[in-house]
């Protein structure tokens, strides 16, 4: 992890007891929190009455800096000492520190699970339907006689099928070699999860 | 021997030398690298060793090759490296292989014997003692040391393995009855893909004006985002941004910026302005090479906006370079207006004739463009016409001036001669007196000369001095300044690499720390220790029951010279007083006989079971040898040497035949 040295002096700032008081730094921290965690709550209160007297430059610079070093530290799934070390740095004191501490810890998870959220991944899927169809004659072959299975993959649809799900036709051989990569796949899982 | 040989054993699997099978049980235990050290050599050979491989007696001539050469591997990989760890089929490649080994244990300092009979006929004792000698060799500390680089790794895979584990354990659950954590876990829909958004990030620093807007009309970066989902993104993205521009800058400035002996801000303008040279040059190549005195190019207006903008945001500080993409959007930017005029033009021309048709149209345009071209040409021959005239009339301008100002010099020179000729006018009517006058006057302007040298030379020097003084300092302080600008940036490089190394440790702290945790708590140290006491408690013990053999034996020592004296004594006494009586008494005399027989026959006795047990002490010493004798396997060794003796007879005769046949 790594602060870069807009949000440092924002936190130097922060922790300057002259400048923000106690009430104010919860306030302020609290108010990062809620502004990065609540996708709902896009109006952020920074005109909270014990805010009032700071310079509001000064008080979006920190607003910025904390909501930074918080999302860092989730990125870098930062553990307390970490977090202590780097706040030190920044010249807090301990009672700040431990303040950020439990703070970040209360919100730790939503935190992760808002950082998890980012990206893509592929398809979920949940369930298989399958067929056998048997060929007898085309229109270019007199007699075939081949068996195909026609499997669909169900796939976890949330949000209004965008995803239409996935059917193909294979012969046995390429559905029994599909069988046995998944089962490899699988086995290649549970060796992972033993060592 | 069997606890030392546990303990040998112990200490090569932990090493990783040696028996796969035997390996196999405290296999995550080995340290990662010397887990890779042992497979390095060959995929994990498959020995058809038992399992139960408990003592060195069991020990294979493959086994204990194998050990050797890895512990040797272990101990100085140099002198290991060039060993196979497997066994040649060939003889001679055995031989030479063993005696490569031996060589390598007398380097490493191997007192006792050794050659490649103790490798390929091995003896028990021997290589007991050969690997004991190579245990005691075995780098301990390097075994922690090394396990530093593995351990973040295996840190690594042993947290994706329990993340696996954990989420092989969750049951499925349906949609629509999961936490927010399940859903990212097992569904889709709450991932949203990575959107960032630039974010001005407000600053107490800069102009006025963009103090008070950063004050008043700035919303809050988290506020920024058209959507709210874009924050995190957002900022880390700008953050990854700005760390990585910081770089940039400390790796530059470390590089060149302390070379320049210039202060930061200065570097970064002089910095600006280099760029912005390299820059103009390259435009002006780039440039199509038009006539000289052609209308100015369309582009340069730009240009020397773009360049104005550019220096100007130069002074913005380090992070307002590197924005060439910025740059060229500016520049397209620029370029737009002038396009979006023409276009217009185009169109007010169009708009009036849009009424007729369009041949007719057509057909005036391009009577209109014949016209057009036509006085473009005619106006352009004319323009160079007029230009070849301006020309001439330029040439015979600065003709005329140069001219003048010969006239003009001549006219001086003229006049000054006038002058001196009248001057001499003047004074030729009282030439004597006049003629003195100019004399003394000529001798009081030298006096003067010579004066001002002199008052010159006094000044002169010091200043020159002067001068010599300061441009030495300067050159002092220049080699000064160099040495601190080397001393900065090893003092740079110092802290930036202790801050590195401060933060590996730390790193290695905690992963220990958290290793020391998940680590059993009944170590096998307190076992050993244990072991070692209870090991020294039976040979404490052994030595007192030894002590008191000694000295029952020394008591019954004692006790026989005791009865041996004391019979010896009384047969004496027995002796006189019987010998006494035996000249006068018959049957005295036949006592005496007896007597003397018994006292024979006794002493007899006691020598046939002194002998008796001098002869059964050397059978035992006689057992002990056979038992070592047979211990060293003498005749399968033998056996063996052999029929290696025949193989090796085979293969040089395999040789020579290959080497005759062609």
């Amino acid at each position: 992890m790594e602060l870069s040295e807009y949000v440092q002096s924002g936190l130097q700032i922060l922790a300057d007891s002259g400048c923000f008081s106690p009430s104010a730094y919860t306030v302020l921290l609290q108010t990062a929190f809620q502004s990065l965690l609540n996708a709902q709550a896009d109006q952020v209160a920074l005109d909270h009455p014990v805010l009032k007297h700071i310079d509001p430059t000064v008080l979006k610079h920190c607003h910025a800096a904390v909501a930074t070093c918080i999302l860092e530290a989730g990125k870098h799934k930062a553990d307390k000492s970490t977090i202590s070390t780097y706040l030190e740095d920044c010249k807090f004191d301990r009672e700040r520190i431990e303040q950020f501490c439990t703070e970040y810890q209360k919100n730790k998870d939503t935190l992760e699970i808002i950082l998890g959220s980012i990206g893509r991944c592929p398809l979920h899927i949940t369930d298989v339907s399958w067929r056998l169809e048997y060929q007898i004659k085309t229109n270019q072959l007199h007699k075939t006689y081949r068996p195909a299975y026609l499997v669909t993959l169900n796939v976890e649809n949330s949000d209004s099928r965008s995803h239409p799900d996935v059917s193909f036709s294979c012969t046995m051989e390429q559905l029994q070699d599909l069988v046995g990569k998944l089962k490899d796949a699988a086995k290649s899982l549970e060796r992972a999860s033993q060592m | 021997m069997e606890e030392v040989d546990k303990i040998l054993i112990h200490s090569l699997r932990l090493s990783g030398t040696g028996r796969p099978p035997a390996v196999a049980a405290p296999w995550h235990r080995v340290p990662a690298h010397l887990g890779a050290l042992s497979d390095g050599g060959s995929p994990a050979p498959p020995r058809q060793v038992p399992e139960e491989v408990q003592s060195l007696r069991e020990f294979t001539t493959e086994l204990i090759v194998e050990s050797v050469v890895r512990c040797l591997r272990v101990i100085h990989p140099s002198l290991g490296a060039s060993l196979g760890h497997v066994l040649p089929p060939g003889m001679s490649a055995r031989f030479r292989i063993g005696t490569s080994l031996a060589q390598a244990c007398q380097e490493l300092g191997y007192q006792g014997e050794v050659g490649y009979q103790t490798f390929l006929y091995s003896n028990e004792p021997e290589i007991r003692r050969l690997l004991l000698f190579l245990v005691e060799k075995l780098p301990r500390d390097d075994a922690e040391d090394a396990r530093q680089p593995a351990g973040k790794s295996a840190g690594l895979l042993r947290a994706i393995a329990a993340k696996i584990k954990e989420q092989l354990g969750t049951p499925w659950v349906p949609p629509a009855c999961r936490t927010p954590r399940l859903q990212l876990l097992q569904g889709t829909c709450l991932l949203k893909p990575f959107h960032a958004h630039p974010l001005v990030l407000p600053r107490d620093s800069g102009p006025v004006e963009r103090r008070e807007f950063f004050g008043g009309f700035l919303p809050p970066v988290s506020a920024q985002p058209p959507r709210p989902g874009a924050v995190a993104p957002s900022l880390l993205e700008r953050h990854a941004g700005d760390l990585g521009a910081q770089h940039d800058w400390e790796a530059d400035w470390q590089s060149q910026g302390l070379a320049s002996r210039l202060p930061p801000k200065e570097y970064v303008q002089w910095k600006h302005q280099r760029l912005r040279h390299r820059l103009l040059d390259q435009l002006r190549q780039a440039a199509p090479p038009h006539g000289a005195a052609g209308p100015p190019q369309p582009g340069a207006p730009d240009l020397a906006q773009m360049l104005g903008l550019l220096s100007a945001g130069g002074t913005g500080g380090a992070l307002a370079k590197g924005s060439r993409f910025s740059r060229a959007q500016r520049l397209a930017h620029e370029q737009d207006p002038q396009e979006l005029v023409g276009q217009m033009q185009a169109a007010v021309e169009t708009l009036p004739s849009s009424k007729t048709s369009e041949q007719e149209e057509l057909v005036r345009q391009a009577e209109e463009l014949a016209g057009l071209q036509g006085e473009l040409r005619r106006l352009e021959a004319e323009m160079e016409a007029v230009g070849g005239e301006v020309k001439v009339l330029e040439l015979s301008l600065s003709q005329a001036a140069a001219g003048l100002c010969q006239q003009q010099l001549a006219l001086g020179g003229r006049e000054r001669t006038l002058r001196v000729q009248r001057r001499a006018l003047e004074l030729l009517p009282e030439a004597g007196r006049n003629l003195a006058a100019l004399q003394l006057l000529v001798e009081g302007s030298a006096q003067r000369l010579v004066h001002l040298a002199a008052q010159w030379e006094t000044r002169r020097g010091p200043l020159v001095d002067q001068y010599r003084h300061l441009r030495a300092a300067r050159h002092s302080r220049q080699l000064e300044s160099t040495r601190r600008v080397a001393e900065i940036q090893a003092l740079h490089e110092c802290g930036r690499s202790a801050a590195a190394e401060a933060r590996r440790k730390e790193e290695l702290c905690r992963q220990l720390l958290t290793e020391l945790e998940v680590l059993p708590k009944d170590v096998s140290r307190a076992a050993y220790t244990q072991r070692i006491l209870e090991i020294v408690g039976n040979i404490r013990k052994q030595k007192e029951e030894i002590t008191k053999i000694l000295s029952d034996t020394r008591a019954l020592q004692k006790e026989i010279n005791g009865l041996t004296g004391k019979l010896d004594r009384t047969f004496a006494v027995t002796d006189e007083l019987v010998f006494k009586d035996a000249k006068r008494d018959e049957s005295v005399r036949k006592a005496y006989k007896y007597l003397a027989a018994l006292h024979e026959n006794c002493s007899q006795l006691i020598q046939t079971i002194e002998d008796a047990g001098a002869i059964q002490r050397e059978i035992r010493d006689l057992e002990e040898q056979i038992e070592s004798e047979g211990a060293k396997k003498t005749l399968a060794n033998l056996e063996r040497i052999l029929s290696d003796y025949r193989a090796l007879r085979q293969e040089n005769a395999v040789l020579l035949g290959r080497s005759r046949d062609p």
